[in-house]
């Protein structure tokens, strides 16, 4: 653990290093816990939010976290310096759709909406990062109750800037931005025409179930960062079952957390 | 042998339990490690004592709806709906790459009627690379109105009874502990044929999200495990050694070497670690690790040694 950044209430940035651990893929994530507590019995999945080569070969990644209970406290309550269990890169990026239409890897065409409800910014994060380093064009919508659940706003404006995209906001008090729901605008943009090719999401499960709903409406392809209960993160315990629309189950930690849009059953 | 001379030489971890000879006494527990080769590269699984594999019945099945678990203080409740790749498929592709390795292979299988079991068991004997078979008596026999297998004597003792005569391999009997007196039902299995009883499954509980006031799992009722479920599986497996002639593999919210102990002090003669392998994949190998350096420190030459220690009067 490298420092803990304590950012507007709820919310919380940790930088930890990691002596053997893969750089992660958009859309990956580790297992994490507080140090040295019995309490939660269960680690916590967290997206890697960011990540830097150490000089010494380790990795140093960010975690960006908002404290609801137990496992979030616990970690919102480290000190620097303290060691906590990191197990990761976990799971499945964004990868089919992202990469092969608007791809970070460089070859697809057309501009991306990321679209991020509150903290679900955190799993799109790296996928940000990467858009930009590949010269991919993306709008950036960000959602929220109110302006300090837009917690990344800056971060997010600048990458998208980067890539002569922008970053739309919205909160459900008009403390930033527009007032109302994320999907407004980004439906809106949708039917203006934006170009987009691409949808990808990471938020509350109504928020995403929306924007499938949105992108099937117009025919746009995408992937969702999806959320259940974990008891592993590593395929283990069959706990984290995602319900498809074909009526089988998926594993979240293992054929996710990154779902394509229209094979989940919202 | 004097302390000085034991902790030079390094203490014998092997155990056997009944027919079966394990290099040390820590095995995972059937749902909690998938079927061991999926992770190969989390954990060594060369160090285990044994490996239980996911119960699995004659043809594959999907499990149960999301929510499927949810954390409690200490531990968790699981309703997987044991879900698995069907017996055809674990012989096909998984077993090849597990059978040469040192741990010993048991296979889980469970049924909704006794002619399942039989058949599992048909299935399986042939298999060199499997070294037992254990029987998830935890589940409802469709044909005598939904009461598990495990819950009433004669049915057990007649379940097992039948698969006895289906399979030579040694026969683990899998004791639910939401039973009254688990040693009664190890007796019956003994009874029916069992060379080996495991204790315990899970204990069924539930819990209630009270934000939308309803149960958290889809179907309710779960299964507890995990380190809040210790105390209550150590007593099953203290009056069943003691009351059962048969070895005893004790299973229960084992994650420390201290609770490995216990499980030997109070009669078994194995165990196996299943929630705590959620937490960290390398717990097996951990205790394996931590019990041989206890044995060494406390200059106690083996295994045998501790088991049913606690149970023998003063
Ligand atoms: C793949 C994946 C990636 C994740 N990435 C991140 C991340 O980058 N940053 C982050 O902060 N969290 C992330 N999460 C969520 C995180 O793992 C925890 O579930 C969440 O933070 C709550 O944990 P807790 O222990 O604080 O709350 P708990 O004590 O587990 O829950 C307290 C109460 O809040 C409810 N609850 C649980 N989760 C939520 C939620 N998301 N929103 C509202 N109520 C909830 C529970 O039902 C419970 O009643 C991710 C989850 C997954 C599956
Ligand atoms: C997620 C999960 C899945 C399980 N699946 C099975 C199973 O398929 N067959 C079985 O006999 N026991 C199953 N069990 C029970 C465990 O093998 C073990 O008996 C129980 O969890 C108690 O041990 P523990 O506290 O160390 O986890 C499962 C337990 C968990 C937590
Ligand atoms: S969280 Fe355990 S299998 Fe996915």
């Amino acid at each position: 653990m490298l420092d803990v950044q304590a950012l507007p209430l709820p919310y919380f940035l940790l930088r930890v290093r990691v002596a053997a651990m893969e750089p992660a893929e958009p859309g990956q994530f580790v297992m994490v816990a507080g140090a040295n507590r019995p309490e939660p019995y269960l680690r916590r999945a967290f997206s890697v939010y960011d990540q830097e080569a150490a000089a010494d070969g380790s990795l140093v990644i960010s975690l960006l976290g908002k404290v609801i209970g137990r496992g979030t406290e616990a970690l919102a309550a480290c000190l620097p310096g303290e060691r906590i269990p990191v197990l990761g890169p976990l799971g499945r990026g964004f990868h089919s759709v992202a990469s092969r239409i608007s791809g970070y890897d460089g070859s697809g065409s057309g501009r991306a909406a990321l679209v991020a409800g509150g903290i679900g910014s955190a799993g799109l994060g790296l996928l940000a990062q990467a858009l930009a380093r590949a010269g991919r064009s993306f709008d950036f919508f960000y959602g929220g109750r109110s302006a300090e659940d837009l917690v990344e706003a800056e971060t997010f404006r600048r990458l998208s800037e980067r890539t002569g995209g922008r970053l739309v906001k919205t909160t459900e008090d008009g403390s930033a931005g527009e007032r109302g729901l994320i999907t407004v605008p980004l439906k809106a943009g949708l039917r203006a025409g934006a170009g987009y090719t691409t949808v990808c999401t990471c938020g509350p499960h109504g928020l995403m179930a929306a924007v499938a709903g949105i992108a099937a409406a117009s025919g746009v392809v995408g992937e969702a960062a999806t959320e259940t209960p974990m008891g592993c993160g590593y395929g283990a315990c069959l706990g984290c079952a995602v319900t498809l629309k074909n009526g089988g189950y998926a594993l979240c930690c293992r054929q996710g957390p990154v779902f394509r849009l229209d094979e989940v059953a919202w | 042998m004097s302390g000085d001379a034991a902790r030079r030489s390094s203490p014998d971890l092997s155990t056997r339990v009944g027919p079966l000879r394990l290099q040390n006494p820590i095995l995972t527990a059937s749902g909690t490690f998938g079927y061991g080769l999926e992770f190969a590269d989390r954990a060594d699984l060369h160090r285990l004592g044994g490996l239980v594999t996911k119960g699995l019945s004659l043809e594959p099945l999907a499990g149960n709806p999301p929510v499927r678990i949810a954390e409690t203080r200490g531990g968790m409740l699981n309703s997987i709906g044991l879900q698995n790749i069907g017996v055809d498929r674990f012989l096909s592709d998984v077993l090849p790459g597990l059978k040469d390795l040192p741990p010993k292979v048991i296979v889980n299988l469970f049924g909704y009627a006794q002619d399942e079991y039989v058949r599992l068991a048909e299935r399986v004997d042939p298999y060199e690379g499997v070294a037992a078979v254990e029987l998830n008596v935890s589940c409802p026999n469709v044909s005598k109105g939904g009461i598990e297998f495990g819950h009433d004597p004669e049915i057990l003792a007649g379940l097992v009874r039948r698969v006895r005569s289906a399979t030579g391999k040694p026969i683990v009997v899998k004791l639910s502990p939401n039973v009254t007196s688990p040693q009664d039902l190890g007796r019956a299995a003994k009874d029916g044929g069992a060379d080996i009883l495991s204790a315990v499954n899970t204990f069924v509980g539930m819990a209630i999200d009270t934000a939308t006031m309803r149960p958290v799992l889809s179907t309710v009722r779960g299964g507890l495990s995990g380190p809040a479920i210790k105390p209550l599986a150590l007593r099953i497996v203290f009056d069943v050694a003691r009351e059962v002639d048969l070895p005893v593999i004790g299973i229960g919210g084992i994650e420390t070497v201290d609770d490995v102990l216990e499980f030997l002090l109070a009669g078994a003669s194995a165990v196996q670690v299943g929630t705590a392998l959620f937490r960290d994949p390398r717990t097996a190998e951990r205790l394996v690790d931590g019990l041989r350096e206890r044995l060494r420190t406390g200059g106690i030459p083996s295994v045998d040694s501790l088991i049913g220690a606690a149970a023998r009067p003063e």
